[in-house]
């Protein structure tokens, strides 16, 4: 008897008020204008931990099988490959494409 | 679990002959839809690369681009997704606890919120396409001097674009699933197209929390 995880109306709301505060900061980090890539990387940062909370509470990743989080962990490895490879090339060129 | 799935008679016309039950038939389906969800995720990434791609290039491109995105709009279009997530989990508890009046209801709400989004998305984009921002060569608008303008425009319009296809998308297959729950397809045993089409509005969900902070809260 795996994946049929109930989850509360407590906890559900519980879940959707964090990830409403967590919007709520993301929106006032710009307020204090975080210097440099560092913005980027707050701004990036409290989406990743936003989307861990979706993921595993409200996709119920938490109580799922293990195939079914690898699969998830799989995609965004293969996502990040997918960018790193191509910021090799185009992070290191003498000029871009002009007509890009 | 054993108290919720005790009160309900044993439905089993549900489950397709080539299943050993009703477990493994539930379990299928939603590896199926991972497996689906993972190459969405990678159809995405492709449009994340080349935003990622050309924001190394033209980083004060998008620092000047995004002021013509409203910020307020975008904070309230990701709170009206997070509170249709909520109801859409809402949804598969009231099915999971065969209250099918909740399901429909909460699945009523959960249009309600889908389509909240797509009429501010309408005049995000109407406001924009008057003043001349449209994607790729029918660029036409003066305010921006970065002569790469079009291309910030042309990732936005394709990324919140595609993205919101796949609202439309969830919106019908959210009008599916009321009309199937209306004719008491589902039961505590048996929710699956609840539960796949959830996951599939989650995942719509998350792609909306890196598109917010990455197009509208760049300055």
């Amino acid at each position: 008897m795996s994946g049929h995880h109930i989850s509360s109306a407590k906890f559900l709301w519980g879940v959707a008020i964090s990830l409403f505060f967590l919007t709520f900061i993301t929106v006032a980090v710009t307020w204090i204008q975080i210097p440099g890539p560092w913005n980027v990387v707050v701004a990036v940062a409290i989406a990743v931990v936003k989307s861990l909370i979706v993921a595993a509470f409200f996709m119920n990743l938490w109580w799922d099988s293990k195939f079914n989080v690898l699969l998830f962990i799989m995609s965004v490895v293969f996502f990040l490959l997918l960018i790193g490879i191509t910021l090799l090339d185009t992070l290191f060129r003498v000029d871009p494409v002009p007509s890009f | 679990m054993a108290e919720t799935s005790a009160s309900t008679e044993q439905r089993t016309d549900h489950i397709q002959h080539h299943f050993v039950d009703s477990d493994q038939q539930f379990e299928s389906s939603k590896l199926g839809m991972w497996i689906f969800l993972v190459t969405e995720i990678l159809f995405f990434g492709g449009l994340f690369a080349a935003y990622i791609v050309y924001r190394s290039w033209y980083p004060e491109l998008y620092l000047e681009a995004s002021t013509e995105l409203n910020a307020f709009w975008g904070t309230v279009n990701t709170a009206v997704l997070i509170g249709s997530s909520l109801t859409v989990a809402m949804a598969i508890r009231s099915a999971q606890l065969n209250q099918i009046k909740g399901l429909i209801y909460n699945l009523y709400i959960t249009i309600f919120l889908a389509c909240v989004f797509m009429v501010i998305k309408y005049f995000e984009y109407a406001e924009k396409l008057e003043k001349g921002i449209a994607p790729g060569r029918h660029y036409s608008y003066e305010g921006i001097a970065h002569e790469k303008a079009n291309i910030f425009f042309s990732i936005y319009y394709m990324m919140t674009g595609l993205h919101g296809i796949h609202v439309i998308v969830g919106i019908g297959l959210m009008i599916w699933l009321v009309i199937k729950a209306k004719k008491k397809v589902f039961h505590s045993g048996y929710y699956t197209p609840v539960e796949i089409t959830g996951l599939y509005w989650h995942l719509v969900d998350v792609i909306w929390i890196f598109l917010f902070p990455l197009l509208y809260l760049i300055d």
